[in-house]
């Protein structure tokens, strides 16, 4: 059995002639908070879903947790916390009440379920609002609940696809910090987002996919020595390792 | 008002309603041919149809003395129109609203655009006017001008047509009232009632589409729609002082040659119209882009228990999601329908029969009924409910995708909830229908048991048929299953339906034909229950196998 939280193995996944992911081998350690980043449609979101099972690979191996993804589903998934871009709740349901069925959902012993519930409500400014039906919710209170039910059970992996959407300064602060307070007891975190700042300050180890491929892979100072960027932030090396880095001649043309 | 965005918002509102009826749009411009096809048909068709009536009544009367006889039943017949044209159009843009409710894409009011609100406000009123309304008018229009132009009734002919017209806008334009109106109430109520408010507007929700449909169906079918027409030819002038029945009084006087109150009725249905169109400016203006305040469910601590389903062998897990269905379908306006069909379904004809029960000669009829009502609504909410309860988790089911649920939990889940809610609906209809019916007790015996046998087979095939056929688009409406595997589905019930009722076949014509019994029905029954067993067997291990599948290829 690997000790690794996660490792994949020239993993490829095609939908019909796209190769959305190709040949990609990653392997991340406990206690690490990993960026996954690339413009769109570069394979991040695939990447992401296959290490829960939620897309299967055509190639390759997908290990997480010590265990390949399709051995036990349902094991694997008690041990996940997962945010998807953009999540869709059940509206019609109240805040504490979504938080309680994922709270049972997971096997959460009520009164265990219960504090926790109230303790991220409060950190999160949700107390007074969480009685609401979640359609009347703002985007911003809807991907808090979505956070809280990613951290509720006390995951060992955490993979989230841009998870600070739509939280105001204070939410996104504590949010930052909370991750950083989990790495420290060993939670490893998948991170997929557009705000460069965000990856730069937080992970410690940054992948960049493009066309599907892992381009580059590493932390922020093995990123400028691939990108030949020394003092650079990520920005530009991520532009210059996409390829994408000239957008001055579209901005000309759009001032035409 | 610029009449250019007004048309530019209808055509917006009507491709809108195009996408809510499911149709696909492939294409930015469509040919006129296309897009106005139904109308085009409808013209056809009134004027062909005028044409061969108006030639054949010419002909059959062209003696003045016969034909005078004649000339007051069709022209009473026209004076009728405008008002029965305003009925049906009220139910039907009504119904338009409903379609619109459920859906998720949203047809907010461009606010932002340079559009002023009676603009907006027109453009609602006659987008609402397109389909039906505006169809029939055309049909029923071309239909009588063509056959005045024969029958010497041309004027009083195009008269009604345009006051057809204007009853068509009146009811849109009332629908635009109420749909306003409705709004904001709800928000007030929502406001008052509290924590009560998700049960006052399931209760609500449930009344409004009791009532609704039971119009609908009375108005559309039977003879419940005939005797309408009549009593609207004759009692209309009686009740002049109903706004809505002015523009028929004005075809009535007008026709008649009492040109000073056809003026006055004249005058009075157009303040009306512009009273209307105005009164719905202004509550726009003021409440178009009002939103209904949250609903507070609950507060504080919230720590439902496993209870009830934890004594029956479901876990925490399980339990949470029947919980979560339940209140979907109590909370979700298009999902309430669901439970409102079947009732529908058996409550009218219901009411029609119930006059007749327990008259001389009607005994066969009243056991086929109570046949029908024992086993009908819970078979058609045993099939309905297990084909919408796994798409019914729409976009958000991710969750369950991405949540440690098993098949096996999954399937347990959702068949418990749609058995439970056949069951339900079956302990209400038989109860009504043996009241209603004064069923012997061996019927009753065999309809319960075979109602029972019928909700947990067609359960388990519908919701087999569900996990399969799911769609979770829910733009621009939650579809919840594929056309095809809803009508799979219904011939899958169907037959297997069948296959549970054959043993009864017997019995039931013994009931017609004395002494054609060849089994005994408790028998029958027992041969019906192990039928029943085995189909809710098979197929509830075909429905696991399609969750493993679903579970497996979630997002693929």
């Amino acid at each position: 059995m690997s000790s690794n939280v996660v490792e994949l193995k020239n993993v490829t996944k095609r939908y019909d002639a796209i190769v959305a992911v190709d040949r990609v081998n990653l392997t991340l350690n406990s206690g690490e908070i990993f960026g996954l980043l690339g413009p769109n449609g570069s394979g991040k979101s695939t990447t992401l879903k296959m290490l829960l099972g939620l897309v299967h690979p055509d190639e390759g191996l997908v290990t997480v947790l010590g265990m390949p993804v399709q051995q036990d589903p349902v094991a694997l998934k008690r041990m996940v916390g997962y945010v998807p871009e953009a999540p869709r709740l059940y509206e019609f349901l109240t805040g504490i009440e979504y938080l309680d069925f994922i709270g049972d959902v997971y096997g959460m012993q009520p009164e265990d379920k219960r504090n926790r519930i109230n303790e991220y409500l409060k950190a999160l400014q949700l107390e007074g609002r969480e009685g609401d039906m979640i359609n009347s919710y703002s985007e911003g209170m809807k991907q808090k609940i979505a956070l809280i039910s990613a951290f509720l059970h006390k995951p060992k992996l955490l993979i989230m696809d841009e998870p600070l959407n739509g939280l105001d300064p204070r939410s996104a602060r504590i949010v930052k910090d909370f991750l950083q307070e989990l790495k420290r007891q060993g939670v490893t975190t998948i991170l997929s987002t557009h705000v460069l700042e965000i990856a730069q300050a937080m992970c410690d180890r940054i992948g960049i996919m493009y066309h599907g491929k892992l381009q580059a892979l590493g932390n922020m100072n093995e990123l400028r020595e691939m990108s030949k960027l020394p003092d650079s932030g990520l920005e530009d090396i991520f532009l210059k390792l996409t390829g994408t880095g000239d957008v001055r001649p579209v901005v000309e043309e759009l001032l035409k | 008002m610029n009449w250019k965005n007004v048309a530019f918002l209808v055509s917006v509102e009507r491709k809108s309603g195009r996408l809510i009826r499911g149709q696909r749009l492939t294409k930015y411009r469509e040919s006129r041919l296309t897009a106005n096809l139904f109308y085009i048909i409808a013209l056809t068709l009134g004027i062909v149809i005028g044409f061969f009536v108006g030639t054949a009544y010419s002909q059959s009367f062209s003696d003045p003395a016969v034909s005078s006889q004649f000339q007051p039943l069709v022209l009473s017949f026209l004076w009728s129109l405008p008002t029965i044209v305003m009925i049906y159009s009220v139910v039907f843009t009504m119904f338009a609203q409903i379609q619109r409710s459920g859906i998720k894409a949203s047809s907010q009011v461009p606010f932002w655009l340079p559009i002023t609100w009676q603009e907006h406000t027109l453009a609602s009123i006659l987008a609402n006017m397109l389909g039906f309304p505006l169809i029939s008018i055309v049909g029923i229009g071309a239909g009588i001008v063509t056959f005045g132009f024969f029958a010497g009734l041309f004027i009083p002919a195009v008269l009604t047509s345009l006051a057809m017209l204007g009853a068509a806008f009146t009811a849109s334009a009332l629908t635009e009232v109420f749909r306003v109106l409705q709004m904001r109430f709800v928000g007030a109520v929502y406001k008052s009632s509290g924590r009560a408010a998700v049960w006052v507007r399931f209760a609500g929700s449930l009344i409004f589409f009791l009532l609704f449909y039971a119009v609908y169906f009375f108005v559309i079918y039977g003879t419940g729609a005939l005797t309408f027409i009549q009593n609207i030819a004759s009692t209309q002038n009686s009740v002049w002082f109903v706004p809505f029945v002015w523009l028929g009084i004005m075809l009535y006087y007008l026709t008649s040659g009492f040109l000073l109150e056809g003026f006055l009725f004249l005058g009075l249905s157009l303040l009306l119209i512009a009273g209307l169109f105005f009164f719905g400016t202004w509550l726009n203006k003021r409440f178009g882009l009002y939103e209904p305040p949250a609903i507070t469910v609950t507060h504080g601590v919230y720590a439902p228990k496993t209870g009830l389903l934890g004594k029956l062998g479901f876990s925490t897990s399980e339990a949470a999601l029947i919980r979560k269905d339940l209140k979907a379908f109590t909370r979700r306006r298009e999902l309430m329908t669901i439970f409102i069909g079947p009732i529908v379904i058996i409550l009218v004809p219901l009411f029609q029969q119930f006059g007749q029960a327990g008259e001389a000669g009607s005994v066969q009829l009243n056991l086929l009924w109570a046949g029908l009502t024992f086993l009908f609504p819970a078979s058609i909410m045993a099939m309905s409910l297990g084909n919408l309860i796994m798409g019914e988790e729409g976009q958000a089911v991710w969750r369950i995708y991405a949540a440690p649920f098993s098949a096996r939990s999954l399937v347990k889940s959702k068949y418990f909830f749609v058995v439970l809610f056949g069951l339900i609906i079956f302990a209400i209809t038989s109860t009504l229908g043996a009241i209603i019916y004064g069923m012997p007790f061996r019927a009753v015996f065999v309809g319960a048991f075979e109602a029972v046998f019928l909700v947990f087979a067609l359960s388990a095939v519908s919701l087999a048929n569900g996990i399969k056929g799911a769609d979770f688009n829910e733009l621009p409406r939650p579809r919840m299953i594929r056309v095809e595997w809803s009508l799979i589905n219904l011939i899958a019930c169907a037959l297997g339906g069948l296959a549970i009722l054959a043993p009864l076949i017997p019995y039931a014509i013994s009931t017609i034909i004395p002494g054609f019994n060849v089994l005994d029905p408790y028998i029958a029954v027992g041969i019906s229950g192990v039928v029943a067993a085995i189909i809710a067997f098979v197929f509830y291990r075909i429905a696991i196998n399609n969750a493993e599948e679903l579970l497996r290829n979630a997002e693929s």
